[in-house]
């Protein structure tokens, strides 16, 4: 606006710029839809604006657009207009923008270039040619902007999450944008490091000195930091513009059925009665719909018949690895968990507290220092149990049939060209060793179990072309076919939106009413009403057993209200009563 | 849970912490050359005496776990001397004294000093190397080829970003075997093992594209590459330690080829 009639493009304007968007589209190269369209908006400077929408909305590629990369890096077809402190971003250089604008991405292990921090931050501003004097004092002023002050020779490997991810802030303040754009920064975080983020990002949101964009699904910390909130629809499709107190409940409504999480202060509307509420049609969870619900009396009498029995023991495991002095490093000391038919527990603690390699000694996958690891299939109906036997001595064979892991990263599981395939590799396989005929009855059963996952119509997708949703789910579905006693889950949420952690959690509560046992590792609050019991790491050690009730009145870390206020974005998912 | 070995840092300032990655680049490639110009076993015996004395006094780098860190290398040594020994030409002549009669194959003196020279070959690059690149990180290799020897910015910053994701992809290779094994779809004897390695490389490759899809995006954010000449935050000059370096290096090697026994 101004600031282009006063000194033209060529001018690096100071102070945070304003956006105005007109009717913003872009499709990527190759695609028929757009990622994003009609988007319309005006954030004033200094502004902080909310962006929200379901899994696919295109709200990363709204960042990508404010920061440039769309259309100046990545190829696809540009729409209307949009413009960041009076330039149009379609016809700046992206030289010209990245020097107002800092983008801050949601994964911190791919977004730390050097190994160093002074180094890392110094990055960014040897690509913009600053003098080296100014680095030189640009750097520690930076990093003690985030509460790193100190941290210059540490090699960035050995930060934890939430300090890569206020590294990763500090990269852009240094450059000293006028605006950031942050893309879930959270979104990888434990409690206490998304805690100390949403600190610095409120900070930031004081000072007015930065215009800032927040994609984010924590709504209960991020919604009370911002001004405006646009809320995105699927397809990319703006729902609406609004200042953050003043969202019209036709919106909330929309914003609700489109299976994005919704913050709680903005549910009333959803929950408690009154004329509002009849415009709002209640939630369909896109999947649970599809699936064949196990009749509840039904479900209750197996449990009641073979719920209880142990499954999975783990006594005094002690894990250890190789540390970066040649020493060993303690990743597990003195565990011991039991899992009985029919439980859900939750695994909670802090990054490094040990989770993923309980999960992996509990498979087998590794095998403990000390102590001891035993399981056992699922005894049949009114047959005696299975002995217990060391999870790493099994054969794969036997292994398959008794427990079963869903990584947080659901690609690297995967083993076959289509979806079809991956749901019956496993059964092919144990086929294949007996000596049986297979063909077409697996293609048929496989088939049945991805419409009942909700993934019918991509039997013959390649696997790595689903979204994250459905890349979920169908590692879910690759376990239907021979479902193991025991499940483990890494993250099973992780990046899901609410339609997509309700679908996830209705499967979960069908294989469970089968009485399967499954372990859930989660940063995620809103999961622990959903599960019949807790069990917290810390440094190695498990430091709280119980309800998820007792877990969430005093968490057993130091301070607790990160884990306490952790139920953010939403009320706990809706899940049936379990079995204890 | 990395699965690579811990990266060996110096632990104390040394001098040749406080040379150039390129000056020690250039005095590791004369010994390099020095010991495979030559089968004469003395000068990769000369050279490895260097080299640990350079290492003991001069690395910086904790002496203790050099012999872990060069462990991978001891198989390669044992089995590249066993063979030079075994399939010595010296072998066939007539002339020379058997030492040693195993079933139809008769060894010589001359094969086995040849052998324990191609063994030692591998030993001294292999220290050498450490004497090249254990003293400074890789970002200072990236800064100094860049600084000192205007290798473009393109090539020398994104394989250190490169190099820095390297220890994600073991951690993915793990993670996709502990997944086959827990599905039922360990490989059975050798040709299924070949197919499931095969497998498991494409999800890696696969994660390992996305990965750098991510990174690369962010580097851009950042404004690489973005045509503003770069600036440097570290800068490097070459001193008179590079010099003095390179000097002795080539001395060294000198020695090692020309003083006669």
């Amino acid at each position: 606006m101004t600031e282009a009639a006063a000194g033209g493009p060529r001018t690096v304007a100071v102070g945070p710029p304003s956006v105005e968007a007109a009717d913003l589209g872009w499709t990527y190269a190759g695609r028929s839809r757009p990622a994003i369209e009609g988007l319309t908006f005006r954030l004033q400077a200094g502004h902080v604006l909310l962006v929200l929408g379901p899994s696919g909305s295109g709200k990363s590629t709204l960042a990508r657009a404010l920061a440039g990369l769309v259309p100046n890096v990545l190829p696809g077809r540009w729409q209307g207009s949009l413009r960041v402190g009076g330039l149009e971003v379609s016809e700046t250089p992206a030289r010209l923008l990245g020097e107002r604008i800092g983008l801050v991405f949601q994964d911190p292990d791919s977004q730390l270039v050097m190994t160093r921090v002074d180094d890392e931050v110094a990055f960014g501003l040897e690509n913009r040619g600053w003098p080296r004097a100014r680095m030189v004092s640009g750097v520690p002023a930076a990093l003690a902007q985030v509460g790193l002050a100190g941290f210059e020779a540490r090699s960035t490997v050995t930060l934890s999450g939430g300090e890569k991810q206020r590294l990763a802030i500090a990269d852009v303040l240094a450059a000293r944008p006028g605006m950031l754009i942050l893309d879930e920064p959270t979104a990888n975080l434990d409690p206490p490091g998304m805690h100390a983020i949403f600190e610095q990002l409120a900070a930031l949101a004081r000072r007015r000195e930065h215009t800032i964009v927040l994609i984010e699904h924590r709504l209960e910390a991020a919604l009370p930091l911002a001004d405006d909130v646009l809320l995105i629809g699927d397809e990319g499709r703006q729902l609406a513009f609004a200042p953050a107190g003043d969202v019209g409940r036709d919106a909330i409504g929309l914003l609700d059925r489109s299976g994005a999480w919704v913050p709680r202060a903005w549910q009333v509307t959803r929950q408690a009665g009154g004329p509002a509420v009849g415009a709002i049609e209640p939630v369909e969870p896109a999947v649970g719909a599809a699936v064949e619900p196990v009749a509840g009396a039904a479900a209750y009498e197996r449990r009641a018949a073979g719920g209880g029995a142990l499954l999975l023991e783990a006594s005094d495991v002690r894990v250890e690895y190789g540390a970066d002095d040649g020493g060993k490093r303690i990743a597990l000391d003195g565990v011991s968990v039991s899992l009985r038919a029919g439980e859900r527990v939750a695994l909670v603690g802090p990054n490094g507290a040990g989770k993923s390699s309980l999960l992996f000694a509990l498979a087998g996958l590794l095998r403990p220092a000390a102590g001891t690891v035993r399981l056992r299939a699922l005894p049949p109906n009114g047959q005696p149990a299975e002995p217990l036997r060391d999870p790493s001595r099994l054969s794969s064979n036997e292994i398959a049939a008794r427990i079963g892991i869903v990584f947080q990263d659901p690609e690297l599981g995967f083993v076959a060209g289509t979806s079809r395939d991956e749901v019956s590799a496993t059964a092919r396989a144990m086929g294949r060793r007996r000596g049986a005929t297979t063909g077409q009855a697996e293609d048929v059963e496989a088939d049945r179990v991805l419409s009942r996952f909700g993934l019918g119509r991509l039997a013959l997708e390649i696997p790595f072309r689903l979204s994250q949703g459905e890349q979920r789910r169908l590692s879910l579905a690759a376990l239907a076919l021979r479902p193991p006693a025991v499940l483990l889950l890494d993250e099973p949420t992780f990046g899901l939106d609410r339609r997509g952690t309700e679908a996830v959690l209705a499967l979960l509560d069908d294989r469970r009413d089968l009485l399967q046992a499954q372990v859930l590792a989660t940063h995620d609050p809103r999961l622990l009403p959903a599960c019949d019991r807790v069990v917290a790491l810390d440094r190695g050690r498990v430091v709280f057993d119980g309800r998820p009730e007792a877990f969430l009145a005093a968490p057993p870390y130091e301070p607790p209200g990160p884990w306490r206020d952790g139920i953010v974005g939403g009320p706990p998912v809706e899940s049936r009563p379990g079995a204890r | 849970m990395s699965l690579l070995p811990a990266p060996l840092a110096p632990t104390r300032p040394a001098f040749l912490t406080r040379t150039t990655p390129v000056a020690r680049l250039v005095a590791g490639t004369t010994w390099l050359v020095a010991s495979i110009v030559t089968i004469d076993p003395v000068v990769p015996v000369r050279l490895t005496l260097a080299a640990i004395v350079a290492l003991w006094l001069w690395s910086g780098l904790p002496l203790r776990r050099i012999p872990g860190r060069l462990a991978p290398l001891g198989f390669a040594i044992l089995s590249l001397t066993a063979f030079s020994i075994l399939l010595s030409s010296a072998n066939g002549d007539r002339s020379l004294a058997t030492l040693v009669q195993i079933g139809p194959a008769r060894i010589t003196g001359p094969a086995i000093s040849t052998g324990i020279a191609v063994g030692l070959r591998v030993v001294v690059i292999g220290l050498t190397t450490l004497l090249v690149f254990g003293p400074s990180d890789p970002t200072r290799m990236a800064d100094s080829l860049v600084q000192q020897w205007r290798v473009p910015d393109r090539f020398a910053y994104g394989t250190l970003a490169a190099l820095r994701v390297a220890p994600f992809m073991a951690g993915d290779w793990a993670t996709i075997g502990a997944a086959r094994r827990i599905r039922g779809l360990s490989p059975r004897g050798p040709v299924e093992r070949v197919r499931e390695a095969g497998g498991r490389l494409l999800v890696m490759l696969v994660s390992a594209i996305r990965r750098a899809e991510r990174l690369a995006l962010a580097m851009d954010a950042r404004g690489f590459d973005s045509g503003v000449r770069r600036t440097h935050f570290r800068e490097l000059r070459t001193g008179w330690r590079d010099w003095l370096t390179i000097a002795v290096a080539i001395a060294v090697a000198a020695c090692a080829l020309f003083v006669a026994r």
